[in-house]
């Protein structure tokens, strides 16, 4: 059966993402939620929506899954977020030669040729700092949602240092922050600091060549942007909807499938 | 693909020849001092054939503690050091191997003979100064220490001369304690050994180069061990003709290690011990083979023939790779790619092994701007299951392929 829809399901450890494309790969639809106990499910019931909206049936889809939860979900094929994320990128972005991306319990920098292939890449240790994890665990700890941390941050005049780079300790510090009553935007203005000079370290592994973009859900966090910006002095390209680039990666790589086959 | 069709047929010899040498440890332990054949604990970059010619039977702590690696027994063996003060920023082998000496109802072969004496030499890492002081104190036996200085660039006479110095004086302690005069004749005799099946060794590795490769890593973590106890002996040189044999026929017949071999990597630093082939399998799955790797490599380099037997052993146990730069290192790898027709390699880094693994990343910096290929680094431990996390370290490995692949 000829395919209508190619579909790009991310099933990441924090949040699940399903992109929707149709013949001619044009984005039909997007959405993402919460992956929680059973990421499996939630990317099932978000493409069933999509699927209902656009009147398309399941046949009609090539479906190719990525992220944490890849295996678990019954696709054409599963590929890695490395080459998702290049793939995208190089479609979104063509002249971007570095991905930085930042997720849930990763961060990773990858080099990509003009054509989208993958080069080299780098991940954070076995370790959740500079992720998204570290985030959320500092959100706890200063009582605000993770949400609000970027204009939190935007506010600080003087960030603090956070010098603990391992999540548990770093937390202790934001803790002894609070408790010597400082501003909470220069607490969370340290956070992002800290964040952003791991991933830069990181990224350093396999060099920092432009154009450089940003991607994944800390993308979203205008503090970690800005101490990124301050630490990185050229031009940091974000796409609009940063948490979706391995989805449509995904989704795109399900094109070139039934490329393959014809 | 049944995993029989992989396994090469010589490793029930293998079983059965580790078996007689672990056996024979322990006849040692009970017989050696009665018959002057004492029995050393050694590192496993001590000039062990000194030993031989004064009848001292080696046995080896570090391979034990791939043995316990291997065996799952590491965890609750590094636990049992730990429980008694032992950082678990100390070697993995150093921990399962004191652990042993705590909890031996955790480790295998349960208690391990125990030593008349104690030859270490640091050519290897630094860390067998301390863990050796330790066992000296410990179980109360003298400790001979063999002081290699890093190689920072080319070989030197002086670094020779005082490695070769204190063999003399190693020959002279060995001597006065086992009653036996040094024998010159015999310790050439036992090198020549030495030298016999590491040549074979050798070629044993070199059959990776074929393609397809018929042999992939594991098998040469696996088959490794006789070069590393049983240097110097009839029986490594038996066994490894044997293997080689068996290798050789593989490749007439054109058997795989890996069956459609697609890609062929190398592997840098110790296998994690207790994932062997879980961990390799994830690879053969996607049709790639470890053809070579820089570990087993270590115990592939004979000894060059001098005028007095301790210059050779001086020379050969100052030279090993881990005691040299990082240049030498680098080195060693690009031209293992090019020999092997490399298109990828993967880089274990340790926590076990600080010297082998501190300097990878800027060795992978170089390897892949002078090789154009690339090389991933993987983070786990030797023999520590707790430094391992197998999702994100396999997540990895399949961008890493994946890659290789599009």
């Amino acid at each position: 059966m000829k395919k209508k829809f190619f579909c790009g399901v991310d099933i990441g450890s924090l949040t699940t993402k399903v992109v929707l494309l149709d013949a001619k790969g044009e984005m039909v639809s997007r959405a993402w939620a919460r992956s929680g106990y059973a990421g499996k499910e939630v990317a099932h019931r978000l493409l069933s929506g999509m699927l209902e909206k656009v009147g398309a049936r399941q046949e009609e889809v090539t479906v190719v899954a990525t992220g944490y939860g890849r295996v678990t979900y019954p696709a054409d094929r599963e590929f890695s977020e490395i080459s998702c994320q290049a793939r995208a990128i190089a479609r979104l972005f063509p002249a971007a030669r570095t991905v930085i991306d930042i997720g849930g319990q990763d961060s990773k920098v990858i080099r990509i040729s003009p054509q989208g292939r993958v080069l080299d890449f780098a991940m954070n240790d076995k370790c959740a700092a500079g992720t998204g994890r570290f985030l959320e665990v500092m959100a706890q700890a200063l009582e605000v949602p993770v949400e609000e941390l970027g204009h939190l941050a935007e506010k600080s005049s003087r960030p603090l240092c956070i010098s603990s780079t391992c999540t548990v300790f770093a937390e202790s510090e934001v803790v002894s922050c609070i408790a010597r009553g400082e501003p909470k935007e220069d607490i969370v203005a340290g956070i992002c600091a800290a964040v952003a000079a791991r991933v830069l370290a990181l990224a350093e592994r396999v060099g920092l060549e432009p154009e450089v973009v940003f991607t994944g859900g800390v993308a979203r966090n205008k503090g970690v942007v800005k101490a990124m910006r301050e630490r990185y002095a050229r031009a940091l390209a974000i796409p609009p909807e940063p948490e979706i680039t391995a989805a449509l990666g995904a989704a795109l790589l399900a094109m070139d499938l039934g490329t393959e086959r014809k | 693909m049944s995993d029989k069709q992989h396994t090469l047929h010589s490793a029930r010899r293998l079983g059965r020849l580790m078996s007689r040498y672990y056996l024979s440890s322990r006849y040692h332990s009970l017989w050696g001092p009665l018959l002057r054949r004492p029995l050393a604990w050694v590192t496993s970059g001590a000039p062990v054939e000194i030993l031989r010619v004064f009848g001292i039977h080696p046995f080896y702590p570090e391979n034990y503690g791939a043995l316990c690696g291997a065996r799952r027994a590491s965890l609750a063996l590094c636990q049992a050091a730990e429980a008694r003060g032992y950082s678990q920023d100390l070697c993995s082998y150093a921990r399962c191997h004191l652990g042993s000496l705590f909890s031996p109802e955790h480790a295998p072969l349960k208690k391990l003979p125990p030593p008349d004496l104690l030859v270490a030499c640091n050519n290897i890492c630094g860390t067998v100064l301390k863990w050796y002081e330790e066992l000296a104190r410990r179980l109360r036996v003298p400790l001979l220490f063999i002081d290699t200085p890093f190689i920072a660039g080319e070989l030197e006479d002086r670094a020779v001369a005082y490695v070769q110095e204190q063999l003399r004086a190693m020959v002279e302690e060995l001597s006065r304690l086992t009653g036996r005069r040094w024998d010159a004749a015999r310790a050439r005799r036992i090198m020549g050994l030495s030298n016999e099946a590491v040549l074979l060794w050798r070629e044993i590795r070199y059959m990776g180069r074929h393609r397809p490769s018929p042999l992939n890593a594991p098998d040469l973590f696996i088959h490794m061990a006789p070069i590393v106890v049983l240097r110097g002996t009839p029986q490594a040189v038996h066994y490894y003709r044997l293997l080689l044999s068996e290798v050789r026929e593989r490749v007439k017949k054109g058997i795989a290690a890996v069956p459609g071999e697609r890609v062929r990597l190398l592997w840098d630093n110790i296998a994690i011990w207790y994932r062997l082939n879980r961990f390799f399998r994830f690879f053969a799955e996607r049709g790639a083979c470890f053809v070579t790797d820089t570990y087993t490599g270590g115990w592939d380099t004979e000894m060059a023939v001098r005028e007095d037997p301790l210059e050779s052993l001086a020379e050969a146990y100052a030279g090993i790779f881990l005691n040299r730069s990082l240049q030498f290192r680098v080195r060693q790898m690009v031209e293992l790619i090019r020999d092997f027709a490399v298109d990828g390699f993967v880089m274990h880094s340790n926590r076990s092994c600080k010297p082998y693994s501190l300097v990878q990343e800027e060795i992978r910096r170089q390897v892949v701007e002078q090789t154009g290929i690339p090389g991933l680094v993987v983070e786990a431990d030797q023999t520590d299951p707790r430094a391992f996390a197998e999702e994100t370290v396999l997540n990895r490995a399949q961008a890493f392929l994946e890659a290789l692949a599009l």
